[in-house]
């Protein structure tokens, strides 16, 4: 393990997390970007880094020999492609809640969960909250 | 109407058609070289994001084939998941891929399952990607009502 | 008595009762018949869930085929009771399915031969008695009783649970004969320690002892036929069985020998002071088997023979005394309508047959000659003076037997012969016959078996033998015998009519006692906590649900960073300590600069456009370290999707933009908290894989897939040959989890899409 890549891993992960608990959500979705190249990051370190060939057999020989580790390559490789979609998708629900709460302040999400009032009783939803199924599109 | 590039509407068509092919011979040499599924896959997002820039999001989902980005991803996981059966009908577990020689005169042609699992592969990832990609793109305003998904 | 319970139809006719009353008569007779031919002990087993060692296993000794009896004979009258007491009730049929499922659970629970087996039935037995106490479930206090004792007895039921899995675990097996042989002469860790805790949480929950004693009267709001059966005869004897049954193993430990003798007289003593302060005849007759289950426990905790043969006696005579005054109860409360002893009397002309059977089992529960009662205490006395480990123990006996003396004198003398109070309800009457033979024929057993004992000498013989399985051969002999026991009887006698005579005096006493004692009792803590529970989840998930994402982000990752450098610290010691090689290649440095710089760049920049480039800058400093490292194809992949979401991203702020929502939250980009949790999980993170990465590396994994892929899937890359081959049902899974993502997020981006159009044209 190098100390460069055991720095770098410290730093992605620390400003994903940092950047995750903003309260831009857009800042949020980043921040999970950056979160999820850093446990791409975590899991390649982990295979770890010895040969700079390819995982690939020579034409002719039926063993691979000194090569990089392939298993963790293929984990990452599959990581990076859902990690894209679930990106995608917490993007378009990021844009979804800008456009019904009017707002990017991750604070002011409060449709779902209203400040409670009283100690023990749950809210009463907002108004314009549509607790309805199926949800009505295109209300608010 | 935002101003496209003319150079841009102009080389899309030929690009368009030149990294899909790419992107399938990425596919194809997967199994013995770098590349496979995903990667192709992601090339050919990757040609339907040039030609959303170039033509518009909603010309560039009808450019899909199949008819749609759902479909094309729901084909795909299709296709992976028939190319696992034949190993069940000769007794072997799930997805245990086959494979066989067509001679074809000049070379012997090698199809396998493995192909087909790595094409379903390559759909998925096509369809689902390029439609989020091409959903987000159609948001941006300058590229005037798009129609609706099919 | 009898109230619509909303039930549509009228109740079963008379073949139907009779077809549920066969089952317990066929159990009777199936278990009487095992026992005259000496065919015990039964063993049968099957294999259930052989990957958890499970079996339904299945061992029927002398304890278990009292039991049985008592099960079986109790519940043929209950049976025939039941078509009486609730004759055009529409109910009927639900109490005949919930009895004779209550009767099955009770059959498993004392057969089987494996704790989880045991514990299934035990749990059954708990949940048929909610919906049997909850019968009349149109009043709110039924409601309330049925959910009481089955927060009770449920919980008790988790601690037994508990209890058995760590048994089991220490013991190495589940099989509970096995168990009683092992357990003796294993050592004391602290794992059986807890376990038998546990098991006697359980058994006392069940059994309602002290201090879970308070379930049982309250759960008298069960029709009679329900309260007879599982009040008396079978429910809260289930706990004294276990612990009869485990008292083999756990017998010789001072903390079991303790807790019982403890548990059981504080219970009897109680039980007694409360039967004394209550005016409904049925209650009286709840707390004064709280009262006798103390006893049974306190006898199971006693060492000696003469103490295991009084646990069987009491058993038996307990069912048959009991169940026949309950009946007795209701046949009172069926024909006049009230249980409150002061406004009954003189009964006797009006319910001769009934007065008979109170008359009877009274005699028994008095403990007079020539009754199984006067017998069972012969026996208990002696067993109770040789343990001689209670100084107490025989003023204790002869209190207790004279309370119950006056408990009989109330039930059957009060109000059948005396006049104390107004009888208000003049249209008293008897019912059928059957609802006063069933409570006549078991006391007249009970009469029986006083006179002629050795009917049921064998059966205590072998339940004996059960509860002391390395004793040769337990020699004693139920007996008549007008010997010392007649004396310390007459005492008894003479202070227990004293208290009947005292009754009213005494309940004004007793009543202001236990009003004075009410606030701190154990009924009220329940009430209490309760209470309590409602507000302390509100309270809780107000603290951990506040609504806010930051809030929440927070939680999840300080939880994970205290739990990961938890373990981090306290496996420190085996770790293997990194070896830090300063200087890489200059790719990889390279790729590490870019980046260590992204990241940077990304929580120090305000503008949202510069933070997706930062962020694109992290993806593609990472793509460069693959390509450096030996794996084009995972660089290649990030290149395109750093590339697409980059892209993508761009258009969706132009597109922000353009609806005026360029500028980014009024925050500070300074959040010295946020800094140092986010530190703290990224540092916790790179110790984990600096130490993880330090320790030997299994190659065998990787190894084979290097050798395989050739060879076996043809295939020179071997990442992709892993991916579509090796692993290809984990990739299936993953491509449907792209597809399953993509068709939630379709019906967001349709709507997104609509209002941006509508946007587009207005």
């Amino acid at each position: 393990m190098t100390a460069v890549l055991a720095f770098s891993v410290f730093v992605t992960v620390t400003v994903g997390l940092y950047l995750t608990m903003s309260r831009d959500t857009f800042r949020c979705v980043i921040g999970l970007a950056v979160l999820g190249a850093a446990a791409n990051l975590v899991l390649f370190a982990a295979g770890r880094l010895g040969s700079v060939s390819p995982a690939v057999v020579p034409v002719g020989e039926t063993v691979l020999r000194d090569a990089a580790n392939p298993l963790p390559q293929a984990l990452v490789l599959t990581a990076i492609v859902i990690g894209f979609a679930l990106l995608c998708y917490s993007l378009v629900l990021v844009l979804r809640l800008i456009r019904d709460a009017r707002s990017d302040d991750a604070l002011s999400l409060r449709h779902a969960e209203p400040i409670p009032d009283d100690p023990v009783k749950p809210p009463a939803a907002a108004p314009g909250c549509d607790v309805r199924w199926p949800p009505r599109e295109g209300s608010s | 109407m935002k101003s496209r590039v003319v150079i841009l509407e102009a080389a899309a068509g030929p690009l368009y058609v030149l990294i899909l092919a790419a992107s399938i011979w990425v596919l194809l040499r997967g199994h013995n070289e770098p590349g496979g599924g995903f990667i192709g896959g992601l090339l050919a997002v990757s040609a339907s994001i040039l030609w959303a820039v170039a033509h518009g999001s909603s010309a560039a989902e009808r450019r899909l084939p199949l008819g749609g980005a759902m479909r094309l991803a729901a084909v795909g996981v299709l296709i992976a998941g028939v190319s696992g059966l034949p190993a069940l009908f000769l007794g072997d577990a799930y997805l245990t891929h086959l494979w066989a020689t067509l001679p074809l005169g000049v070379t012997d042609l090698k199809i396998s399952t493995v192909l087909l699992f790595d094409l379903g592969v390559y759909l998925c990832v096509w369809g689902a990607l390029a439609g989020y990609a091409l959903g987000l793109l159609s948001l941006d305003a300058g590229k005037g009502p798009p129609g609706e998904p099919r | 008595m009898v109230k619509s319970s909303g039930e549509p139809g009228r109740g079963p006719g008379w073949i139907e009762r009779i077809s549920f009353t066969a089952l317990p008569v066929i159990g009777l007779m199936l278990v009487a018949w095992k026992l005259a031919l000496f065919e015990l002990p039964v063993r049968l087993s099957w294999s259930w869930v052989p990957a958890l060692g499970i079996d339904l296993a299945f061992h029927i000794d002398g304890l278990s085929a009292l039991m049985l009896l008592m099960i079986t004979g109790v519940g043929t009258a209950v049976f025939v009771y039941a078509g009486g007491y609730l004759a055009g009730h529409p109910g009927q049929r639900r109490l005949y399915v919930l009895l004779s499922l209550f009767m099955v659970a009770m059959v498993g629970s004392v057969t089987a031969d494996h704790l989880i087996v045991l514990f299934l039935f035990w749990e059954a037995t708990s949940l048929l008695s909610f919906l049997l106490v909850g019968f009349n479930h149109e009043r709110p206090e039924s409601r309330k009783s049925a959910q009481q004792s089955l927060m009770v007895t449920g919980a008790g039921g988790l601690a037994l649970l508990a209890g058995f899995i760590l048994l089991g675990q220490a013991m190495g097996t589940y099989v509970i004969s096995d168990i009683v042989v092992a357990l003796p002469s294993a050592e004391a860790t602290p794992e059986t320690t807890a376990a038998l805790v546990l098991i006697l949480i359980g058994a006392f929950t069940k059994s309602a002892q002290f201090p879970f004693h308070f379930w049982l009267p309250n759960a008298m709001a069960a029709p009679t036929p329900v309260s007879a059966y599982l009040h008396s005869a079978t429910m809260v004897k289930l706990g004294v069985y276990l612990l009869a049954r485990l008292d083999p193993a756990f017998g010789e430990w001072p903390l079991w020998e303790w807790a019982l003798k403890a548990a059981g007289s504080i219970t009897a003593a109680w039980g007694m002071v409360l039967a004394l302060r209550e005016r409904d005849l049925k209650r009286i007759l709840a707390w004064s088997t709280v009262a006798t289950l103390g006893t049974l426990v306190t006898l199971v905790g006693l060492r000696g023979e003469g103490a295991t043969v009084a646990v069987g006696a009491l058993l038996l005579a307990h069912a048959l005394y009991k169940a026949p005054l309950f009946f007795v109860a209701g046949n009172i409360d069926h024909g006049t309508g009230t249980r409150v002893i002061d406004r009954l009397g003189n009964l006797r002309h009006a319910m001769p047959w009934t007065a008979a059977a109170a008359l009877l089992a009274g005699a028994s529960m008095a403990g007079m000659p020539l009754s199984f009662g006067y017998i069972v205490k012969d026996v208990i006395l002696d067993a109770k003076s040789a343990g001689d480990v209670f100084i107490f123990a025989k003023a204790a006996n002869t209190i207790f037997g004279a309370v119950a003396v006056a408990v009989a004198g109330v039930a059957a003398i009060r109000v059948f012969w005396r006049h104390p109070g107004v009888n208000e309800t003049c249209e008293a009457h008897e019912g059928g016959p059957s609802l006063f033979l069933p409570p006549l024929i078991l006391a007249l057993a009970g009469i029986t078996l006083g006179i002629f004992p050795f009917f049921a000498q064998e059966l205590i013989a072998a339940a004996t033998g059960a509860m002391t399985p390395d004793a040769e051969a337990v020699a004693f002999s139920l007996a008549l015998e007008f010997g010392p026991v007649l004396g310390s009887l007459l005492v008894t006698l003479a202070i227990g009519v004293g208290i009947y005579f005292l009754w009213d005096p005494l309940h004004r006493l007793f009543e202001r006692v236990a009003r004075l004692l009410g606030r701190i009792g154990m009924a009220a803590q329940y009430e209490r906590v309760l209470h309590w529970i409602p507000w302390v989840a509100a309270v809780s998930t107000r603290a951990l649900q506040n609504g806010s994402l930051p809030a929440y982000v927070a939680l999840a990752g300080g939880t994970v960073t205290l739990l990961l450098a938890a373990a981090l610290v306290s496996a420190w010691t085996d770790l293997a300590l990194p070896s830090i090689d300063v200087w890489p290649g200059i790719g990889v440095f390279g790729a590490c600069v870019l980046i260590v710089v992204g990241a940077v760049a990304a929580c120090t920049q305000r503008s949202r456009l510069v933070l997706l480039l930062a962020a694109g800058l992290v993806g593609y400093g990472s793509g460069l370290l693959f390509l450096f490292t030996g794996a084009p194809d995972v660089a290649y992949t990030q290149f395109t999707v750093e590339t697409v979401f980059v892209i993508v991203v761009a258009s969706v702020l132009l597109a922000l933009k353009r609806q005026g929502r360029a500028t980014a939250v009024d925050e500070r980009l300074w959040r010295p908290g946020a800094f140092v949790l986010a530190s703290g999980f990224a540092a916790t993170i790179t110790a984990l894989l600096l130490v993880a990465t330090a320790g030997d590396f299994n190659t065998a994994l990787s190894q084979f897939f290097a050798d395989t892929s050739v060879p076996e899937a043809y295939g020179r890359n071997v990442v992709n040959v892993i991916l579509v081959d090796f692993r290809a049902l984990d990739t299936f899974g993953e491509i449907s989890v792209v597809l399953l993502s993509f068709l939630a997020a379709l019906p967001l981006l349709q709507a997104l899409k609509r209002a941006h159009s509508a946007r587009g044209e207005s």
